[in-house]
């Protein structure tokens, strides 16, 4: 009951339950707990699916003016933007079935090749095509949440990409969403190689110089890289399918008293506001099982051992 | 039972009705992410506006755990750490608790002045929190977050509390 209003109820001097300060503590206490379980131990997934489809209701709620607002203003839109996005798309197709058409022959003959030397053949991955619904607000990192999830067969570490080049990657899967880390984010790693020398390496997100960009570490100052190159995927993570683009050297600075080049990268992809992805399957299921060590270890060379 | 000065004598609040804008106030929070301004850091947060009145009103209502509970909700919602809102929603709700004999007796501005605290702890909290858990820092639009809530709260004051301001009889010359 509180001071000044018309209630009616006796004042509950005896049932005020346990001390602000007591359930303070209590709290707290939880949620350290909870956030040392999520973080350090990562057990925190299925509290997490429980809450998020408990509270799908509420969101789909919250998401219902957000459709309409949008639709009506694609309803809404110029004829003239309409017409403009049609001819970049015509101009895409064009420009792509060209290569489309060079591709197969390419790999018909790739898959000749292979057999004639007896390599595996390439791995495929099937495409799940899914829509970005929101950002994730958490600001510290930088993800989205898709609209597919668990029942439409989204499994956990699965690749999205975009028609232009790798998006991310599924790191929470829920049973009707999904959430996407993308390249940017300060804790996303990508092998990636690249396309003019071949040379591979580790492209990792930051956040820190501007909005969305990537970084590309672990360079030697004197390697071979310039503003411009095409970074893929390379496809030794078994992960991500190989040649997918990925971002493309924007700055290098190379300084004398570290043994590493700065390479500053911009993802290809739409990585902010992306509209429509697809999600492959992660390779992993697809490659064989690493042959059994040898049970009796070679002695270590030096450099070997770590 | 003192009667405040200046200050109409409400009816009872109705406990649905504190529910319902407290999930009204998390709806709107997901609306502001997901429809209006995406991943901005500067967004205030309804949710805590609201919790922090209904801890002040309605201490033996809405309490800390609530509050803890409401948090977890929204950590889930934004893909965050599981537990910084919590934390922080916990520490805004003890403070609030710890105030709320005294908040009343004030001027509605004069109130949100006193908030305005409350909420820069809240906000203080979670980005220490995730700092330590090693976040990048998201930029300075944290701080302009509770400022907003602050500005927002003579708004809930009034919204709020409309249920309780009705007539306790109403007849056909007011009808609320």
């Amino acid at each position: 009951m509180q001071i000044g209003t018309l209630n009616r109820e006796p004042p509950p001097f005896f049932r005020q339950g346990p001390s602000a300060l007591s359930k303070l503590a209590v709290c707290s206490a939880m949620a350290f707990f909870l956030m040392v379980a999520d973080a350090r131990f990562k057990v925190m997934q299925p509290v997490r699916v429980a809450v998020a489809t408990a509270l799908y209701p509420v969101q789909w709620l919250a998401l219902q003016p957000v459709n309409a607002v949008r639709s009506v203003s694609v309803y809404f839109a110029s004829l003239n933007t309409a017409q403009s996005a049609r001819d970049a798309a015509q101009n895409m197709r064009i420009t792509q079935s060209l290569r489309i058409n060079q591709a197969e022959q390419l790999a018909l003959e790739n898959e000749r090749l292979r057999k004639l030397i007896g390599m595996r053949d390439r791995l495929q991955s099937a495409a799940n095509p899914a829509q970005v619904i929101y950002d994730a607000a958490d600001p510290y990192t930088r993800k989205v949440v898709i609209d597919k999830g668990v029942l439409s067969g989204i499994a956990l570490g699965s690749p999205v990409v975009d028609e232009m080049g790798v998006v991310g990657q599924v790191t929470r899967v829920y049973p009707l969403v999904s959430e996407v880390t993308l390249l940017t984010d300060r804790d996303h790693a990508i092998p990636v190689l690249n396309t003019r020398t071949g040379a591979r390496g580790v492209a990792f997100g930051d956040m820190s110089i501007h909005a969305d960009a990537m970084e590309l570490r672990y360079m030697a100052a004197n390697a071979d890289v310039a503003v411009g190159d095409l970074l893929t995927t390379s496809g030794v993570d078994g992960v991500y399918p190989p040649g997918l683009p990925v971002a493309r050297i924007e700055k290098i600075e190379r300084r004398v008293d570290t043994a590493f080049a700065r390479v500053y990268c911009v993802p290809l992809a739409q990585v902010a506001g992306t509209g429509h992805v697809m999600v492959l399957e992660p390779l992993t299921a697809q490659i064989p099982p690493r042959p059994t060590p040898d049970p009796r270890p070679a002695p270590a060379r030096n450099g070997a051992a770590k | 039972m003192i009667m405040r000065p200046g200050q109409q004598l409400l009816l009872p609040v109705n406990p649905l009705f504190v529910w319902g804008s407290l999930l009204a106030a998390l709806t709107l929070n997901m609306l502001q992410n997901m429809g209006l301004w995406g991943r901005a850091t500067w967004t205030p947060d309804v949710l805590a506006v609201v919790l922090v009145f209904w801890t002040v009103h309605q201490p033996l209502r809405v309490s800390i755990v609530a509050a803890f509970v409401f948090g977890v909700l929204m950590d889930v919602h934004q893909g965050a750490l599981l537990g910084q809102h919590a934390l922080a929603y916990t520490v805004l709700s003890y403070l609030a608790i710890a105030i709320h004999r005294r908040l009343l007796w004030f001027t509605v501005p004069s109130q949100a002045a006193q908030v305005l605290p409350l909420f820069a702890v809240a906000h203080a909290v979670e980005l220490g929190t995730r700092m330590l858990a090693g976040g990048n820092f998201p930029g300075f639009g944290v701080f302009i977050a509770p400022l907003l809530e602050a500005v927002l709260w003579p708004l809930a004051t009034v919204l709020l509390l409309i249920p309780q301001r009705r007539a306790p009889d109403p007849d056909a010359h007011r009808p609320l």
